[in-house]
């Protein structure tokens, strides 16, 4: 697994200059740690050469007074190089988060409603919102001593060559062996850590599954016996995580190990050579200063090296999601070009010997569809209800999608044919032209945020007359009347604040009013959480639809909406033909 | 003050929770021994290698260095030694808190009157996992480490302190920078990020699932574009919430970074001229200057100990708000039913939940017989639930007197992540694989069974096989069966099915309860399945609005076909769903 993915450079505009911003900072901070060891060793040596026994008790004031300043100055460019990198590395990592989640998220809505695995909205909502925060601690702590492991490290070797040959050759020796051992320490324990880490993880949510249980196991009354398999659980994901930790930290024993050592040899090696008259000692303090430096970010480099692989590993899931085809061109996209579709009043929905394979599943829900829709002329009396009718999983949503042009068929086609002449596919005709003409109040409707006022006209002038009209019809004024502030109630993003049901209502009274303009109503029967008397109000909106000339069609589950269509499509699914 | 202090200290939850974790000092002195011993490798390889230079520049006999050359050999292994040993040891000491911890909680709240409210909120219980490892991160991260530091420091600050008591000063106040108000800026950094970017993150979540949940709604509707301008805008919003933190966290930064050269800095000030007019020698100068250059690894911890035991003592804050306040069983024991026959006795029994202190349901009688099933209808809200709970003995009654026992059965029944046979045995430990065939024979699931890959053995839940809704309602009807409790109260068992299999596990629950000689009470938002149950109990709203819901009709299903309008109404709407 590479340290930096290069595709983050690529597509995240953000991360580029991020890393720009830690290199040049990392430049800074190895040229001040340079000039810190040569300023203390300026100082430092002479006055001990003074002061030792022998010496003439005298240092040149003026070059000591210079380099404390230059120290001093040292101290302050080191201040303001960390302040810089908190200060602006935190933002420049909020900014490439932020660029990845709203990438992932524009992409699964474009992938359609039928996304492959992995990229379903609860995968996909996973990754943006906790997942891709596991990219902040690798961006503000793991690449920044990356870079300074590639930046400082080599410059300090260097300057260390400059002063004492042999003790950068030491350096050099000691600086591969690091990754090799820790290599070595990691692949001899990988399949022993990984055993054990499986372990664990279920120890632990074996522990976990029984507090989610509490409330199950009180009722029964058996809540008692367990809290001594908990205990025991306890005990065994201690064991064995302790297990993992005594192999897991060795490579970091390792490294602390080689690393030390390295000081301390060079330090002993140093101080021989000093005592032979093989060196001076303002070179020999500077490399004793600068030794530790040379290791330091690798050192920080393997402690945080979790943060590398929960961040790496957030970065993949999210270039998986951004590697999957998007739409092809031939199914609707959002931005695709505003076709000119069709005019759809008094025209006719054609299925085409329609199937579509069900996800997972070796049958086609629907199969082998055909019929013909007649749409509402869109003038007043000239509306019509469309009911879809069938056993569930046979295929009513998946028609639904293919009728909003969202899905396209497996097999056969869905087309309209315009009261004029010619036939349009509405796969291919969709997208905006399509859907500018459409209404679709889905078993979910998408609410929000708004006052409830703001959410039924959508931006549309509507008279109190009629807005009152609408929620009568739809219900609405009853949803209205236990709303704190009725129409003036703010509705939160998703529709916080309102229950389903209510929702439900805003949704019908919104495609009554504030979607009043568009001739087709593409209505999922609410059947869950709505009793008898919520039915009513589907029914009377339906027949407020149909009155105004739209053309609705409907998922129907019950026999009072059948009863009221004008047509009738029967959906069934079939065992799929083996290919 | 001191009684403010206790007072403050009272509260902390961290300190509350501190029994829970059942803590071994000794443990942790000794990781706090094996934590100074590393440090002083640290420093002393430091200390020893400016003395071994500064000597040695002298060009002394190479013997006398060979004590200093030893010393910097034994300090440069001796550390990862130490280090790899106190990892261990406090991590150690995390875990058996960690697991303590877990293993009180489940005590405290099985035992314990934790009231169904709180037991019944899903999201606390699912954050008890990280919450509890938030507290056990405090012993590692936090603890021990600050332990350390103030021994390893104030031990750096008197070896310095000997040789020249002025630099030891100079030492302390800079470590007194890297340690105390680094650490205190950095934690108030965090704290305003997380506060003000807590209502800006919540948004990015909310606008994100929307954005995915509603998508392709949106795109139809028009309004994908305005939607993604939403979650750009409250990108943005976080994104300034985290630049008013980093503003503090980079003055945080900028301390830790310059302190370790200001400390040599003014080391090299003092002992200059100390070392000029000598009183310190030039072998002393070296390892008074050169030793802050190690020593300020103490403190590189802290900054986020301090923002880790923030968060700590905020997951300690939620655990220790879900424990119950009392022990014991709210309502207290429960009066046997008045003769053997009946099962479950309520009389002008009143129902509400105790945090809002409002009566939900008023004035409901009840007996239940062996073989005898109930319905309860009405619209949701009405208190159907509150009820039940109240009849199993989970709530207590807020008026009225309830006899007898009953197994309350959830409609959101937890699923274990354990194996069919040990689902069923929930119920009771002795169930025999012959009885758990049987109760799964009862509820229609044998076909299911045995389309299972390795039958009553085969996993179920999180990792395990999937259940479909109603393969799950059907299991937990089937373990409430296997319980010994003749009285069973049951929680909207068809919600989130279709209609017709909803209506024939009604159906089936009634036909089960006859055949066994059970009780059964069923909520259920649909009517037409009722007319398997004996009575049927019709809440509905008091007469003013506000005013508590009472039963407002009550008889067989027929009887109230033909004599309540809105149940005849209400049920011929529902369709000839039941059969065909």
């Amino acid at each position: 697994m590479r340290p930096l993915d290069p595709r983050l450079l690529r597509q995240a505009r953000a991360a580029r200059s991020y890393v720009l911003l830690t290199t040049a900072l990392g430049v800074a901070s190895a040229a001040l740690v340079v000039v810190q060891a040569f300023a203390i060793a300026f100082v430092l040596g002479p006055v001990v050469i003074a002061t030792s026994p022998g010496g003439d008790g005298v240092v040149d004031q003026g070059g000591t007074a210079r380099w404390l300043a230059v120290l001093a100055a040292a101290a302050a460019g080191r201040a303001l190089v960390a302040w810089a990198q908190e200060r602006f590395g935190r933002r420049a990592a909020t900014a490439v988060v932020a660029d990845l989640r709203e990438q992932v998220v524009d992409h699964a809505v474009a992938l359609g409603p039928r996304p492959p695995a992995g990229a379903t909205p609860s995968d996909v909502a996973t990754l943006a919102t906790r997942g891709l925060d596991d990219l902040q601690p690798y961006l503000v702590r793991f690449l920044p001593q990356l870079l300074l492991t590639a930046l400082v490290t080599p410059a300090t070797v260097l300057v260390v060559l400059g002063l004492d040959w042999v003790s950068a050759l030491i350096a050099v020796v000691t600086l591969p062996l690091v990754p090799f051992f820790m290599w070595l320490v990691g692949t001899m324990t990988a399949g022993t850590s990984e055993r054990r880490l499986a372990t664990v993880e279920r120890l632990g949510s074996q522990v976990l599954d029984l507090i989610a249980g509490l409330p199950t196991l009180r009722a029964f009354g058996r809540e008692v016996g367990p809290a001594a398999r908990v205990r025991s659980l306890g005990e065994s994901s201690r064991r064995a995580t302790m297990g993992t930790l005594r192999v897991a930290f060795l490579s970091g024993a390792v490294l602390e190990l080689l690393t030390t050592l390295c000081v301390a040899i060079i330090a002993v090696g140093v101080g021989l050579r000093l005592v032979h008259g093989g060196m001076e000692l303002v070179p020999a303090i500077a490399v004793l200063v600068l030794a530790p430096e040379i290791f330091l970010p690798l050192r920080r480099v393997g402690s945080e090296f979790h943060a590398s692989t929960d961040g790496l590993a957030a970065t993949h899931r999210a270039f998986a999601v951004l590697d999957l085809p998007a739409d092809d061109g031939s199914r609707p996209g959002a931005d695709r070009e505003p076709e000119t579709a069709p005019a759809v009043a008094g025209a006719t929905l054609v299925l085409d010997d329609v199937s579509v394979r069900a996800p997972g599943r070796d049958v086609d829900a629907p199969a082998h569809l055909s019929a013909r829709l007649a749409l509402g002329t869109g003038l007043a009396g000239g509306g019509r209800v469309v009911a879809l009718r069938g056993p569930s999983g046979a295929g009513k949503s998946t028609l639904v999608l293919l009728l909003l042009g969202l899905l396209r068929p497996d097999r056969g086609r869905v087309v309209v044919e315009p009261a004029a002449d010619g036939r349009t596919d509405v796969a291919d005709r969709a997208g905006r032209g399509w859907w500018d003409q459409v209404v679709w109040v889905p078993q979910r409707p998408a609410i929000g945020p708004g006052t409830v006022r703001e959410v039924v006209t959508d931006g549309h002038d509507v008279d109190a007359a009629a807005l009152a009209e609408a929620a009568r019809t739809t219900g609405l004024d009853a949803v209205l009347d236990d709303l704190p502030h009725g129409w003036d109630t703010a509705v939160g993003l998703g529709g916080a604040g309102l229950s389903v049901g209510q929702r439900q209502r805003v949704a019908l009274a919104r495609a009554l009013v504030g979607a009043a303009d568009r001739p087709v109503v593409v209505l999922d029967e609410p059947t869950a959480h709505l009793d008898a008397r919520g039915e009513q109000v589907v029914l009377d909106t339906v027949r407020a639809w149909r009155a105004a000339g739209r053309t609705v069609i409907v998922v129907a589950h019950r026999t009072s909406l059948l009863e009221l269509a004008d047509q009738v499509v029967d959906v069934e699914a079939k065992e799929a033909a083996r290919a | 003050m001191p009684e403010s202090l206790r007072h403050r200290a009272a509260r902390d939850p961290l300190l509350r929770l501190a029994p829970l974790l059942e803590i071994r000092w000794g443990r942790v002195a000794r990781a706090v021994g094996l934590g100074t011993a590393t440090l002083v490798c640290a420093i002393g390889l430091a200390a020893a290698a400016a003395w071994l230079i500064a000597r040695a520049s002298q060009m002394p006999p190479v013997l006398t260095l060979s004590v200093a050359t030893v010393g910097v050999r034994a300090f440069g292994t001796g550390r990862a030694f130490f280090r790899y040993l106190e990892r261990l040891a406090s991590h150690g000491v995390a875990l058996r808190g960690m697991a303590a911890l877990r293993a009180n909680l489940y005590d405290r709240l099985a035992r314990g009157g934790a009231d169904v409210v709180a037991l019944r909120r899903g999201d606390l219980l699912a954050r008890v996992g990280s919450d509890v490892d938030d507290v056990g991160d405090v012993v590692v991260r936090a603890l021990i480490p600050a332990a350390v530091a103030v021994v390893t420091g104030l031990g750096s600050v008197l070896l310095v302190g000997i040789f020249l008591p002025a630099a030891g000063a100079v030492l302390l106040a800079c470590l007194l920078l890297t340690g105390v108000l680094a650490p205190w800026l950095a934690s108030r950094a965090s704290r305003s990020v997380e506060q003000r970017g807590a209502a800006a993150r919540g948004e990015v979540a909310a606008r994100t699932l929307e954005l995915l949940e509603d998508g392709q709604q949106l795109r139809v509707a028009g309004r994908l574009d305005e939607r993604a301008d939403g979650l750009r805008a409250a990108d943005r919003r976080l994104a300034a919430a985290t630049d008013d933190g980093a503003r503090v966290a980079g003055l945080s930064a900028a301390i830790e970074a310059g302190a370790q050269t200001l400390a040599v800095l003014g080391c090299l000030l003092l002992g200059i001229p100390a070392a000029l007019a000598g009183d310190l020698a030039a072998t002393e100068l070296a390892v008074v200057v050169l030793t802050p250059l190690a020593v300020f690894e103490v403190t590189t911890a802290l900054p986020a100990a301090a923002v880790q035991l923030r968060r700590s003592r905020e997951a300690a804050r939620r655990l220790v708000d879900l424990l119950p306040a009392t022990d014991g069983v709210p309502g207290g024991p429960r009066p046997a039913a008045t003769d053997d026959a009946t099962g479950l006795e309520l009389e002008e029994v009143s129902a509400g939940w105790p945090e809002g202190g409002r009566t939900v349901l008023r004035d409901v009688d009840l007996t239940l017989r062996p073989g005898g099933v109930v319905a309860l209808a009405g619209p949701s809200g009405v208190g159907k639930t509150t009820l039940l709970l109240t009849a199993a003995g989970l709530l207590a009654p807020v008026a009225g007197r309830v006899r007898g026992e009953g197994l309350f059965v959830a409609e959101d029944g937890h699923v274990f992540g354990t194996t069919v046979l040990e689902n069923l045995r929930v119920a009771r430990a002795d169930v025999t694989e012959v009885d758990a065939r049987e109760a799964l024979a009862a509820v229609g699931l044998t076909t299911w069974l045995e389309g299972l890959p390795a039958g009553l053995d085969t996993p179920l839940g999180s990792g395990g096989t999937d259940v479909s809704g109603g393969e799950r309602r059907r299991l937990l009807v089937a373990r409430a069966l296997l319980a010994p409790h003749r009285v069973l109260l049951v929680d909207e068992p068809a919600e989130h099915l279709d209609a017709a299999t909803a209506d024939a596990l009604v159906e089936m629950l009634a036909g089960l309860a006859r055949t066994t000689g059970r009780a059964v009470v069923v909520a259920s938002h649909r009517l037409t399945p009722l007319a398997a149950a004996d009575e049927v109990l019709l809440l509905g709203p008091g007469e003013a609005p506000g005013d508590a819901a009472r039963v407002v009709a009550r008889g067989t299903h027929d009887a109230l076909l033909h004599e309540v309008p809105d149940y005849r109404w209400a049920t011929d709407r529902e369709g000839a769903t039941l059969r065909p």
